[in-house]
């Protein structure tokens, strides 16, 4: 009689076992409200923290492409490509930049004013992006940052046929730009 | 005696035959030159009646507007014309020189067709009016749609007769045409038909020059974002890429026998002219200053060659012998002379020379000497060619800002003026085809 007893008071502990433990989803046992906030409120915290990195790096480079792009002009004297003290100062600016950030690089292009022939202002065009070039690399760049071409007369910032225009389109322009990843 | 009597026939035919050849023509490249007057009525009906359809007037206009492109003539206004335009007078012995004689055109022109619905027969007689007699009459037989092409067949008739050469009616004139940013290499026959876009890179396309045999047009494009060197066959739509150094690759002259080029590198660390070898690819270097050397043309024997170089302290005309060698200053006036061209004799170079703050159209002899100023012009005048018989010039010049095409005859007259294309905004450095047997 008690044998029985003791046995179906095991199988009862048992199959409440049995019960509990499938009756549970696996591993955890969730204790309480209050800690199901936390671990919802961890990882909202860390996507937020996320969001906010990339955020901060995107308008990192934002701010980056803007300088990038702040480099103004260099111009240049008719049928020359000497680079005068302005041109130098700007060069000076751009060098310090690039040693600073030296994943972006830059393209040098020379181009002239529409006086002058065709093929010499190619020419021409490209005496003055090497020039700038030149001054960049003895200031330290690395010459395999730098590229150059010449546009010649073909593409003027400036279309009208007065001195004033004439002299903004004898001019090097700069494009700096993040290296490809 | 036998001797003698042949020596003598012998001597009396040569006598002869010197006096018949020995024709002297106008020098229609003499500055001094007098355009021909001539008159063109409209051509008559000599087949069925109702037949005529628009050809007597179509036959005078069309020969009108042919004869006046080539700038050799002035054509007599319809209004001053005395004869009765009724008459079918189309021989010397049936019209009346004196009513043309007398309205100032010593030439005149009348012509005669017949259309039987399939077949269109036309003659053409061109009259000297002062002498009163026929000066050349040719008739032509063929399809109507090929009455353009009997108009300018008679039309060099014209002008043998008259100028003892044919005219530059069957050549093409390439230039580059711009669209904002972009531009493209086109062709137009000397006549302004038949205009035809050839590339289509969207892209800055440059330099457009004809391979000797005018089959291939070389040009220097920036489609690949650097200034490399093509070369296009139009007809069989193919185009291949001849120089890609970084930097300049630009093609500026065909030898005479189409398998070289002259073209500017920039690869050895400046910009130095070199012979390119086109079959083989193969580069001969001939130029080593440090200035810029560009624009090299060869002259039409070959042996020497003519490039722009600013060595001397400003851009200036040098010629050197094929090799490099003996380089010697051409030009002397004017600060900036340069895009040399070599006339198809030899003897002449046409240039664009500084004046007055812009570029006008210069030609001067190899030597040196016989300096010219051809262009005048408020737009001035840049990137001049000669057409294959040294009588035009054909270069840009500049109005309001935007580059046109225009046509000179080599001394300086009847400067004219290629039609534009429609979106077209401005146009630059144009090629003149040899002679293409067009028609």
């Amino acid at each position: 009689m008690r044998r029985n007893l003791i046995s179906v008071v095991l199988v009862l502990i048992c199959s409440f076992a049995l019960v509990c433990l499938a009756g549970c989803p696996s591993g955890q046992a969730v204790k309480s409200d209050s800690e199901l906030t936390t671990q919802d409120q961890l990882a909202a915290e860390e996507a937020t923290a996320l969001a906010e990195e990339t955020a901060r790096e995107q308008a990192l480079l934002e701010e980056l492409l803007a300088e990038a792009d702040s480099f103004n002009n260099i111009h240049f004297a008719f049928d020359k490509y000497d680079l005068n003290l302005e041109s130098r100062n700007v060069l000076g600016l751009l060098a310090e930049w690039l040693q600073e950030h030296t994943d972006f690089n830059v393209t040098i292009e020379g181009h002239c004013d529409d006086r002058g022939t065709i093929a010499y202002n190619l020419a021409l065009g490209e005496r003055r992006a090497d020039a700038a070039k030149a001054y960049l690399v003895n200031l330290g760049v690395t010459g395999g940052k730098i590229a150059t071409i010449s546009y010649g007369e073909e593409l003027p910032v400036d279309p009208r046929n007065t001195p004033a225009a004439w002299a903004k389109n004898r001019r090097d322009h700069f494009i700096v730009f993040p290296q490809k990843q | 005696m036998r001797k003698t009597t042949s020596f003598l026939i012998f001597l009396l035919i040569l006598l002869w035959g010197s006096t018949a050849c020995g024709k002297v023509y106008i020098d229609i490249n003499s500055p001094a030159f007098q355009k021909f007057p001539v008159a063109i009525p409209e051509f008559k009906n000599i087949g069925k009646p109702g037949t005529e359809k628009n050809y007597p007037a179509w036959f005078a206009d069309q020969l009108s507007r042919t004869l006046k492109i080539t700038g050799f003539f002035k054509l007599i206004s319809k209004d001053a014309f005395l004869e009765n335009q009724d008459n079918t007078n189309l021989t010397a012995e049936e019209i009346d020189f004196s009513n043309w004689s007398s309205i100032g055109s010593d030439f005149l022109i009348k012509g005669g067709f017949s259309y039987d619905g399939s077949r269109l027969s036309v003659e053409f007689r061109l009259f000297d009016t002062i002498e009163g007699k026929l000066v050349t009459g040719k008739k032509y037989w063929g399809k109507p749609d090929e009455k353009k092409i009997m108009v300018l067949r008679f039309a060099d008739e014209i002008l043998m007769a008259l100028t003892g050469k044919a005219g530059v009616f069957d050549t093409k004139i390439a230039f580059i045409g711009k669209k904002g940013n972009s531009s493209e290499v086109y062709t137009v026959n000397f006549d302004g038909s038949d205009l035809d876009r050839i590339t289509d890179f969207n892209s800055l396309t440059l330099l457009p020059h004809w391979s000797p045999d005018g089959s291939e047009i070389s040009f220097t494009s920036y489609k690949n974002g650097n200034p490399d060197c093509y070369i296009i066959n139009p007809a069989k739509r193919k185009t291949r890429r001849i120089s890609s150094f970084s930097g300049l690759n630009l093609l500026t002259s065909w030898s005479s026998n189409g398998k070289q080029a002259l073209i500017v590198l920039s690869r050895d660390g400046n910009e130095e002219i070199y012979i390119k070898y086109l079959r083989s690819g193969k580069l001969q270097r001939l130029t080593r200053a440090h200035a810029i050397d560009v624009s090299p043309a060869w002259s039409p024997d070959g042996q020497k060659i003519a490039f722009v170089s600013n060595r001397s302290g400003s851009p200036q005309i040098f010629i050197m012998d094929s090799e490099g060698k003996k380089t010697k200053r051409l030009t002397f006036e004017g600060y900036y002379n340069s895009s040399p061209c070599w006339s198809p004799d030899g003897t002449r170079i046409a240039y664009a020379g500084s004046s007055n703050g812009q570029f006008q159209i210069f030609t001067i002899g190899e030597n040196g000497d016989k300096l010219m100023q051809l262009t005048f012009e408020a737009g001035g005048g840049e990137s001049p060619s000669w057409s294959p018989d040294g009588r035009y010039l054909v270069f840009s010049s500049k109005k309001n800002g935007q580059g046109r095409i225009c046509v000179i005859n080599s001394n300086g007259l009847s400067l004219r003026v290629l039609p534009g294309i429609n979106g077209v905004k401005t146009y630059q450095s144009p090629s003149w085809s040899r002679h293409l047997n067009l028609y």
